[in-house]
């Protein structure tokens, strides 16, 4: 095996046999899996009413739209016949009590668009009866209209074309795949957080304990350095391996035994054949139902590239790991003490920090000039680009380009790295300036 | 031949000269002490040596050939400030370094087995570093300086957190790969030791070598023609018959009638003359050059004053 082989070994079992990494890579993917079922359970469960104005000018919908004898219904229907401006539902007193302003124009029967003004996001429960109802209403109006039955037109019926957006044009819209991004983000995020601080405390427990002294009699720092950090990144990669395989467990268990009516193929077919049924079907709360109620559990099941985000997230991961590592290697090179450490890491610490906060913010205009600049710059991409991919924000050029500049930067970085460590680890007894590394990184021996 | 040699080496930081043209060499077989004070620059060329740093000029020679990256696995290097991995297990931290200086797997085995049978110490295989002593984690890093029988063995202040046994032990461990033929490279403060075990010595001050030679020659370069005279007789009489020529630098009283007396010989009289001088007076019972010590030598050479008249 090679020196810088065996250094990685040495990392990485020494880490992954202490109880701590134990622990925390078994109780982490229970702890996630328990917040996901909580979430998808809420998701059902949730019974807030909202009350919605129609405003329906061709009284095509008033005291016609069948609401059956449900007690307690997730929506309630107002109507009025003249038109409201999205000025006056916003900020007239009057309409203050309504969540969400229907807006059926005459023209509904050719264009087939109904468009909702929400104060804030609907629930899929909600918005699901909200559609139900009142398409069946449409579909009963343009049956008459037709001249023909109900049954008929269901065979010739085509979907409406519901959009839903915020009254507020400030605000932005999320998706849940949006928020998958997030979640990776955060994921990258706290890996390099902690496996790159780990990198410096590493360098320093050598350096502190003298052990360098032996080590660099046999390999060259830059060995040492590159063994270490690939040994702690791999610690990590495993780490997130073994909670990937137990969430996806988790969400398998799950599927399998507690929402199994909700994916079952089935039911699903079944449900798609009893379109014409939806009235009976909204009042049954069949599987299908919920299915359709939660757009969470549908976008974690089937909405979400589950296998291209894993991949880029690796990439990036292993990319920002090394650019991070690299520096908090420097670090922990430059300083001469664990106190000492903290107070120089902080820096570094709040700028990963800092980018990651801008990160969350590029979710809501994953296409802006900034999200795109952010996911090609090597220290920000990693924390960017997956936000943008889940978005479908990126051309694949751009994904190109953007890992090309970050295997760049890590080359440089690593460079750089190398020269400080080289000379840092082997300096006791004082805290090494900033003038005195840039000179470090002048030495050319 | 020489198995280590150093030529006109300089290395120069942004503030000061660490080494200035330093050129030493050890032969086969042979214990080189290597002496300074605190930050003449030892250390700097242990690492020079140890291809750690680079020099700025001059170059390392190992068996005649400028020295390569793959030589470390002929070089052992026993750090003055040493540690070891305190949460790693003993023996997986022996075998750790073993490979890391090119070692096979079966090879570091057998070796680790014999030294750890040397030493007795097979019961702390599996016990972690934090759980020895200061000095057993000590003779866990001679195993490990020593392990790949390197032909140049460099060891820096290696009897300091010894209690005197263990010390004893390293030594002797030290004086038999000499026999062996390892040549040794021996930095310390510990002059009693330079002259117990040392065959060359190097004194390294302020960057510049000050003294290089065989230990006999550079002690006999700083004798101070001083006599140590014993006698039977009173020393009142002993010390008014010097008179100007010999200088009394001290004296010791043996008992009522004998006494020990340090006498220096002055403007080029020997030392039949100083008999002449006491015999009348005394009645000398040995005499002996007095050979300046190690610590002595190491004092005047730093402080730049050599004894004697010669200077």
């Amino acid at each position: 095996m090679s020196k810088v082989g065996l250094i990685i070994k040495r990392e990485y079992s020494a880490r992954v046999k202490k109880r701590s990494f134990l622990l925390i890579t078994a109780l982490v993917p229970l702890l996630v899996a328990g917040l996901v079922f909580l979430a998808m359970w809420f998701s059902i469960q949730e019974t807030k009413q909202l009350n919605v104005l129609v405003v329906d000018p061709a009284d095509l919908c008033h005291g016609k739209v069948f609401v059956g004898n449900e007690e307690n219904p997730p929506a309630i229907f107002s109507f009025v016949q003249e038109d409201i401006s999205l000025d006056d539902f916003q900020h007239n007193e009057t309409y203050n009590r309504f969540d969400l302003m229907l807006g059926i124009h005459s023209n509904v029967i050719t264009n087939k668009g109904i468009k909702g003004f929400y104060r804030e996001p609907v629930l899929p429960k909600a918005e699901y009866y909200i559609k139900d109802k009142i398409e069946l209403r449409l579909e009963e109006y343009f049956a008459l209209d037709a001249g023909i039955s109900l049954t008929e037109y269901r065979e010739i019926r085509q979907e409406f074309n519901f959009h839903m957006a915020s009254i507020d044009p400030d605000a932005q819209d999320m998706t849940y795949a949006r928020w998958v991004g997030i979640v990776f983000s955060t994921l990258i995020f706290l890996f390099i957080y902690i496996y790159a601080s780990q990198v410096t405390h590493g360098v320093l427990e050598e350096k502190t304990s003298r052990i360098v002294e032996i080590l660099v009699s046999s390999v060259k720092p830059f060995q040492l350095m590159i063994g270490k950090i690939v040994g702690i990144g791999l610690v990590g990669l495993t780490q997130f391996a073994i909670w990937i395989v137990l969430i996806g467990f988790s969400l398998f268990f799950m599927r399998e035994f507690v929402f199994q009516d909700i994916l079952d193929p089935e039911v699903l077919a079944e449900a798609m054949s009893n379109a014409g049924n939806l009235t009976t079907d909204a009042m049954n709360g069949g599987g299908t139902q919920i299915m359709k109620d939660s757009a969470l559990i549908d976008v974690i099941y089937n909405g979400i590239p589950w296998s291209t985000l894993l991949f880029l997230f690796l990439i990036y991961f292993i990319g920002g790991y090394l650019l991070f590592g690299a520096i908090f290697a420097i670090v922990g090179a430059a300083v001469d003490s664990e106190t000492d450490s903290h107070q120089a890491m902080l820096p570094v610490q709040l700028v990963v920090i800092f980018i990651y906060v801008i990160g969350c913010f590029v979710v809501f205009n994953p296409s802006g000039a900034t999200a795109m600049w952010l996911s090609q710059i090597p220290f920000t991409s990693p924390f960017i680009m997956l936000q943008r991919i889940s978005a479908g924000a990126v051309h694949y050029t751009e994904l190109i380009l953007s890992l090309v500049l970050l295997a760049a930067a890590i080359f440089v970085t690593l460079k750089g790295a190398a020269k400080v460590y080289r000379t840092g680890i082997l300096m006791y007894g004082k805290k090494a300036s900033w003038k005195e590394i840039f000179r470090w990184l002048r030495y050319s021996n | 031949m020489e198995v280590l040699r150093v030529e006109n080496i300089v290395k120069q930081y942004a503030g000061h000269t660490a080494l200035d043209n330093i050129s030493i060499g050890t032969k086969k077989g042979e214990i080189f002490g290597l002496l300074g004070p605190n930050g003449a620059g030892k250390t700097t060329l242990i690492r020079v040596i140890n291809q750690i740093i680079g020099p700025d000029s001059g170059k390392v020679f190992l068996d005649d050939k400028p020295i390569l990256p793959a030589d470390v696995a002929k070089i052992g290097y026993l750090p003055e400030e040493r540690g070891l991995y305190k949460k790693m297990k003993v023996y997986d931290q022996v075998m750790y370094f073993a490979r890391l200086k090119g070692m096979g797997k079966h090879e570091a085995k057998q070796k680790i087995d014999y030294w750890f049978e040397k030493f007795e110490i097979t019961s702390w295989y599996n016990k972690k570093v934090e759980e020895l002593s200061k000095g057993m984690a000590q003779k866990i890093q001679f195993i490990i300086t020593v392990l790949h029988e390197p032909q140049l063995l460099i060891l820096d202040e290696p009897f300091s957190g010894f209690d005197p046994i263990n010390a004893q032990l390293i030594r002797n461990e030290i004086l038999d790969l000499k026999k062996k033929g390892t040549s040794i490279l021996l930095s310390t403060h510990n002059m009693n030791s330079v002259e117990e075990i040392c065959d060359s010595i190097a004194l390294i001050d302020q960057s510049k070598l000050i003294l290089n030679g065989k230990l006999a020659d550079v002690k006999k370069e700083f004798k101070s023609n001083t006599y140590a005279i014993q006698f039977k007789g009173m020393m009142f009489g002993f010390a008014n018959a010097l008179f100007a020529d010999f200088s009394l630098e001290h004296s010791e009283q043996i008992d009522e009638n004998r006494a020990v007396a340090y006498v220096k010989l002055l403007k080029g009289n020997t030392l039949n003359h100083l008999l002449k001088t006491v015999m009348p007076v005394v009645e000398i019972e040995s005499i002996n050059e007095v050979i300046p010590s190690m610590n002595d030598v190491f004092i005047q050479a730093v402080q730049g004053t050599k004894g004697g008249d010669d200077e």
